[in-house]
């Protein structure tokens, strides 16, 4: 782990920009003069305005896909690259999304390692540690990810992962980093995690009563910035501080908590996301019955980054913006 | 009215909308009556305002008379109908300057004023928004916004504070806990009490917990590890868990410790709280040392606890392991009363307790290099576990009735 601060990038890719990570730091970018050369990449156009960010499209779902994105990369001699095109929400079509999540990021290291890209920094998320009864309190980045074993999608994403830690192996000069944030709360974000307490009646599990822990959107936009400016390598979880069980977050929403016993909770969870009612399915019912809370003393202790917000904060902010919401004040920006 | 409510909810984004106008008109309104135009639009702004304050004031009035009038429960009804109905009034309030500024933008062109009415309705959706409701309209819903929210590991202050009753019950009616060497823990900083496990339904750990809260003059923040398998339960596992309960897992004890915790454990697990009558404060196998390594790691003293009467509440019989399985404990035992009295059998025995502290063990000789060497861990373990054998041998002495003392 390197410490000291790396010079001013070169230039920086980010590959997919329709999520509300890549959507904010392209907004920074744009801002702040001291970023000289930014690449946009991805299937869509962005949904702002870009005056200095150069946009090339590209489907990472091509066969081709490495070596088209290795040509530019050695063309535009990237330096840093954002590796943002990984969907924070369960898709509907399951092969679709593995071919997109674990392909797709495969294609992106082979043309890193082509075009000898210095850093890499990758969003993941703390979900893939999975809810586990035997899961201690706090989940260091050094305990084995076991999401795989209850859901595709976070199989997939364990899998996206794993070829960035391959990547780091062969290539021990280069940096890489994985940002691992729990869930994302603020009022301008859309997943399908924000969908759950935004229904009138929230549906949970008689007798279980999970802790929950959120971060704030500013905070997860600050840390990559960081991470963009200075060179860290490894593994970070980021949550904000406290934690709150999901009964009292309903609460605090202003929801009806609505619970039913765990005998065909399964079964009727998938139904609901065969109907569309449901914002997940049925593999991501564990994580209303079990913990799964990140630590963030690594990312205090070595980066010396705290988030600003603490998990009830993020979700009062969410709140907030709810209200506003539904009074047609404030709309959602950002997938 | 209601044609103009209408209006706001598609004009929200005033900005945009008027752009495209400029572009196509001219500049005709002279400067005056564009101030005489921010003249009232600030008056209305501050019309609102003094009318926020004021009924700010107001409720903050009727919350103090309800407090001195009313009882806690009756408080919290009345106080969230006073609440909504201040806040659908607020809103309604905001949504109708908000119409009415809109209007007005639409019938104007300049640039300028444009401007100034954008800022305005920020101004106003400002109030609406997130710090608002936290900085004050927060202030008046203090009893569910700001109520103490659950520690760091999931312990919920408010709820203990209801059940406590229940359990001071148990502790001095009806098991009439006599507690000794309370002073052996210290007052300050971290310390591990190992205990024996015993009594079919793990009530001891509670009392543990409900003696150092009751007797011991400084310390109120014991933490209890529990089993896996109490976690796998609807119901019980979260109960248990806001009552202050964790994981027994090596990276709990960890943090609690450090964290100057006071943290039982007993190492006996499932094995002591499903013994046979027949083997009653015979203490069975200590793990394997894991909390004598959490003591040298954490370089905190042990304190090892000896607890009489809680063999005697449900005395197993015979333990069947076909039906456990099925529902998914790991022995449903049978014990005189259970399941032969129905629901009766469930409640424990009315024996007398007591419980004693001993004096605390240091490991401080010990350094991380020995965390290797499991021989000197068991070793250790095993003296630990002829200590706590003692302290019972001395209370069982003593002891002359199960049900009297």
């Amino acid at each position: 782990m390197s410490r000291k601060k790396a010079k001013q990038p070169k230039s920086i890719v980010i590959v997919g920009v329709q999520g509300f990570k890549a959507h904010n730091l392209l907004k920074h970018f744009e801002k702040n003069p001291k970023y000289k050369k930014v690449i946009a990449i991805d299937s869509k156009k962005p949904n702002i305005t870009l005056k200095k960010t150069k946009y090339y499209k590209l489907d990472l779902t091509e066969p081709s896909a490495d070596v088209s994105l290795a040509e530019i990369l050695k063309k535009e001699n990237c330096d840093t690259l954002i590796h943002t095109a990984l969907p924070t929400t369960p898709p509907k079509n399951e092969s679709k999304s593995h071919e997109f999540i674990a392909i797709g990021t495969y294609y992106i290291f082979n043309a890193c390692s082509a075009a000898a890209v210095r850093k890499v920094v990758m969003v993941s998320t703390s979900d893939i540690y999975g809810a586990f009864p035997s899961n201690p309190n706090y989940l260091t980045e050094k305990m084995p990810t076991r999401g795989h074993l209850q859901s595709r999608f976070l199989s997939d994403k364990s899998d996206a992962e794993k070829q960035a830690l391959k990547y780091q192996k062969k290539h021990p000069d280069r940096i890489v980093t994985i940002l691992r944030p729990c869930t994302v709360l603020g009022p301008s974000i859309n997943s399908y995690k924000t969908r759950y307490f935004q229904r009138p009646f929230v549906i949970t599990m008689l007798g279980f009563d999970p802790l929950l822990q959120f971060v704030h959107e500013d905070d997860v936009i600050e840390a990559m910035i960081k991470f963009i400016d200075e060179d860290h390598a490894g593994i970070y979880n980021l949550a904000g501080d406290g934690v709150l069980p999901l009964s009292r977050v309903i609460e605090l929403c202003g929801k009806l908590n609505v619970k039913l016993t765990q005998i065909g909770f399964k079964s009727m969870v998938q139904l609901l996301w065969l109907l569309d009612l449901s914002p997940a399915p049925s593999s991501h019912v564990n994580f209303l019955r079990y913990l799964c809370i990140a630590d963030n003393y690594k990312m205090k202790k070595d980066i010396g980054f705290t988030p600003k917000h603490t998990t009830k904060e993020a979700l009062l902010s969410f709140v907030g913006a709810e209200r506003l919401r539904h009074i047609n004040l404030a709309k959602t920006v950002n997938k | 009215m209601k044609k103009q409510t209408k209006n706001t909810a598609s004009n929200v984004h005033v900005v945009d909308f008027t752009k495209q106008r400029n572009k196509k008109t001219k500049k005709t309104e002279t400067t005056e009556t564009f101030e005489s135009l921010s003249n009232k639009l600030e008056s209305q702004i501050n019309e609102i305002e003094k009318d926020l304050k004021y009924s700010i004031e107001e409720l903050e009035n009727d919350v103090n008379n309800l407090y001195k009038k009313n009882s806690k429960q009756n408080l919290n009804k009345e106080f969230k109908k006073e609440f909504s109905e201040f806040s659908k009034v607020l809103e309604n309030r905001i949504k109708k300057t908000i119409a009415t500024l809109n209007d007005q933008a639409k019938s104007k062109t300049n640039k300028e004023e444009l401007k100034f009415i954008k800022n305005l309705t920020s101004q106003l959706v400002n109030i609406l928004s997130f710090d608002f409701y936290n900085n004050v309209v927060s202030k008046f819903d203090k009893e569910s916004l700001e109520k103490q929210e659950v520690d760091e590991f999931g312990m919920d202050a408010s709820l203990i504070q209801k059940v406590k009753p229940v359990f001071d019950f148990l502790y001095y009616k009806y098991w009439r806990v006599e507690t000794t060497g309370i002073n052996n823990i210290p007052n300050e900083g971290r310390s591990l009490l190992v205990g024996n496990h015993s009594g079919t339904v793990p009530y001891d750990g509670s009392m543990l917990a409900c003696a150092i809260a009751n007797e011991h003059p400084v310390r109120k923040d014991a933490r209890f590890l529990v089993e896996d398998f109490v976690f796998h339960m609807p119901i019980l596992g979260s109960f248990i868990n806001r009552t202050g309960g964790i994981r027994a897992c090596q990276e709990n004890a960890e943090r609690l410790l450090s964290s100057d915790h006071l943290v039982i454990v007993f190492p006996e697990g499932v094995k002591g709280i499903g013994k046979y009558y027949n083997q009653r404060y015979k203490l069975q196998r200590f793990g394997r040392g894991g909390f004598i390594k959490l003591c040298i790691k954490t370089k905190s003293p042990l304190i090892p606890v000896g607890i009489v009467g809680a063999e005697e509440i449900h005395p197993i019989i015979f333990k069947s392991n076909i039906l456990a399985k099925s529902i998914g404990v790991p022995y449903l035992p049978i014990t005189p009363t259970f399941p032969f009295l129905g629901l009766l059998g469930v409640l424990p025995l009315p024996t007398k307790w007591s419980i004693h502290f001993g004096k605390p063990l240091s490991f401080d000789k010990h350094t991380k290099s020995s965390l290797d060497d499991e021989l000197m861990i068991h070793k250790l373990s095993e003296k630990v576990r002829e200590d706590i054998q003692d302290i019972l041998v001395d209370l069982l002495k003593k002891r002359k009735s199960v049900w009297m003392g």
